[in-house]
């Protein structure tokens, strides 16, 4: 199914450089390019897919300091009348919060995105072009950062309320692994000592 | 009753339409705390006169980022906030969790804990299904069909509360199984239950779904169409409300669902319109009766044998991603989970049913009186701790 319809969207949309990747455990999907993503979409509305169930966004960070990253959406449709599900998926320059990664919005495709891109705005900070009412959603209006992303860090202080104070269930947490990645390493090397 | 509703309704829109009696619009704050939101959601309103001419429900309130908890987690420690977004249906939501790590790792589960997990999953419908009947009611102004609707739900709470230890957050079913298995008296109460419940649903029927005035308030009220449904990607009850034939139970089955015979129940707009309040209430209460013959086929069916699978010590995900649907009592629930191959997930997000059912009070607000609004919000059977997540 993901090889015919990938073909397909190549090609009704000319620049879509859509790929099939079939995975051996799990979902596969089809990754497009972010630049034809409105029109992807309609195609794909023509073609069946009637509900978009939701926008999940997934945050990789550039690997070596100073490489930007990418912030990957998933798309993920439904087709209610054959019973087909798709993951669409398609990269987003992740940015700064003053100047974020930009995609089009496909409210006019779903009304479902509506929410789901704000959703997305809020969590991972990718700017939809064309949303009719982008705000946060989740998060208050004036909230610092954007929490799903990797390199999030709370701020100390929200409206002078202290919200990450230094003794939170969650330190022990990151304290644990911590721990534990170092056990981890320890027991490697002591085998690797053991080896040689 | 109804012709007067309907009247009142056309005086409505004819008012919002004449220029002269066309007045300010005036902002009506419901929520954060109000009884008729069921939780803290707040719904801006934008009234003109008694007609409402702008909702915009704002959410967030109970935002606690779970799905980045999940991320420092590994996978056996989810489970526990699995429980903690739907609180109301919590063992559906950690089913839903276990199917989609089961399937990534592919895990057998023996058969015994499937028919464990398919009797609890219903009697969780069940329980939520009562919590709607009780509270809808309480919206629309009958106090006492919540006393009896709770009375039932108290009993399934004491089963779980037995067999896991906790009342509303279980952590019981598990990956590979379930945490502790049921008793031969367990099974005997649930039988119990069953035949009690029969006479129970007839008795809540006539108190609520066939009174005058609840058919008043919610026939022709909130109509949502089959197109609307798509377009907003609503599932569950709300889909089966507008008449669409969907449940994922019967489309996609998972665990013992293909071989259990139930029907699927859809609005037929028997008492006003296709996929008004009155669909979703009827869908709902008639699910009840479908849960309650799955039940007791489960009961017919249960074998002995073990409870858990074989399941490793640490649970690692090959690399590679799932998205796993599975039918809640409040609609689909959707689990994307990325795995990089390591102890903890990548990213796990959860597709909330509740969510996506509340965007879609902006459309079909204008136009209502502000009481039936009240009566669309309860309606759409939300639990706030779904929605923030």
């Amino acid at each position: 199914m993901h090889n015919d319809l990938a073909l397909k969207i190549n090609t009704e949309v000319s620049g879509a450089q859509a790929t099939a990747h079939i995975a051996e455990v799990g979902d596969s999907s089809i990754a497009v390019d972010s630049a034809h993503i409105l029109k992807i979409c309609e195609c794909l509305k023509n073609d069946g897919f009637n509900v978009l169930q939701t926008i999940s966004g997934v945050d990789y960070p550039g690997e070596e300091a100073g490489t930007d990253g990418h912030i990957e959406l998933n798309y993920i449709l439904a087709d209610f009348h054959e019973d087909r599900e798709l993951i669409l998926k398609t990269n987003v320059r992740r940015g700064t919060a003053e100047k974020l990664g930009t995609i089009a919005s496909v409210v006019g495709v779903w009304k479902a995105a509506d929410w789901q891109e704000r959703e997305c705005y809020d969590m991972l900070g990718v700017h939809f072009l064309n949303h009719p009412d982008l705000r946060r959603i989740l998060c208050p209006d004036d909230w610092e950062g954007f929490p799903l992303r990797k390199d999030y860090v709370v701020a100390e202080k929200y409206r002078d309320m202290t919200i990450n104070p230094a003794d939170k269930m969650n330190f022990y947490d990151r304290e644990f692994f911590a721990k534990q990645k170092a056990v981890d390493k320890a027991a490697k090397q002591a085998a690797a000592s053991a080896g040689e | 009753m109804t012709e007067q509703m309907n009247g009142n309704a056309n005086t409505g829109s004819d008012l919002k339409s004449d220029e002269k009696l066309k007045s300010e619009l005036l902002t009506l704050n419901m929520g954060p705390q109000h009884p008729a939101t069921h939780g803290v959601l707040r719904v801006e309103i934008k009234t003109d006169s008694e007609i409402v001419a702008q909702a915009i429900p704002h959410i967030g309130y109970l935002h606690r980022c779970m799905e980045k908890h999940c991320e420092h987690l590994d996978y056996r420690g989810i489970i526990p906030f699995c429980d903690r977004m739907d609180y109301l249906a919590a063992m559906s939501m950690e089913w839903g969790y276990a199917l989609a790590i089961e399937k990534m790792i592919g895990q057998e589960v023996p058969k015994r804990a499937e028919y464990i997990r398919t009797i609890i999953g219903e009697l969780q419908r069940i329980a939520s299904h009562l919590m709607f009947y009780g509270t809808y009611a309480i919206d629309l102004g009958a106090f006492s069909p919540f006393l009896y609707a709770f009375q039932e739900r108290e009993t399934i709470l004491r089963l779980f509360e037995e067999i896991s230890g906790a009342r509303l957050l279980y952590n019981y079913i598990w990956i590979g199984g379930v945490w502790n298995d049921l008793t031969d008296d367990h099974l005997q109460r649930i039988v119990r239950f069953c035949d009690k419940m029969d006479g129970e649903l007839e008795k809540y029927d006539k108190l609520v779904g066939q009174n005058q005035i609840f058919i008043g308030r919610t026939a022709h009220v909130g109509v949502i169409t089959p197109e609307q449904c798509y377009d907003y990607g609503l599932t569950g009850p709300m889909l089966r409300g507008s008449g669409i034939d969907w449940d994922l139970r019967k489309k996609r089955p998972y665990s013992l669902y293909g071989e259990l015979d139930f029907d699927v129940v859809v609005g037929r707009g028997e008492k006003g319109q296709l996929g008004d309040c009155w669909d979703r209430y009827y869908v709902r209460w008639a699910e009840m009766k479908e849960s309650l013959k799955i039940i007791r086929q489960c009961l017919d069916g249960i074998e002995e044998g073990p409870y858990m699978g074989k399941v490793k010590k640490i649970i690692k995900l090959p690399v590679g991603e799932i998205y796993m649907r599975s039918e809640c009592p409040r609609g689909e629930l959707g689990y994307h989970i990325v795995s990089k191959g390591g102890k903890t997930p990548y990213r796990v997000k959860v597709k909330s049913s509740c969510f996506t059912h509340i965007s879609i009070l902006g459309e079909i607000a204008p136009g209502q009186m502000v009481a039936d609004l009240v009566a669309s919000i309860g309606s759409t059977d939300i639990v706030l701790g779904e929605v923030d997540r």
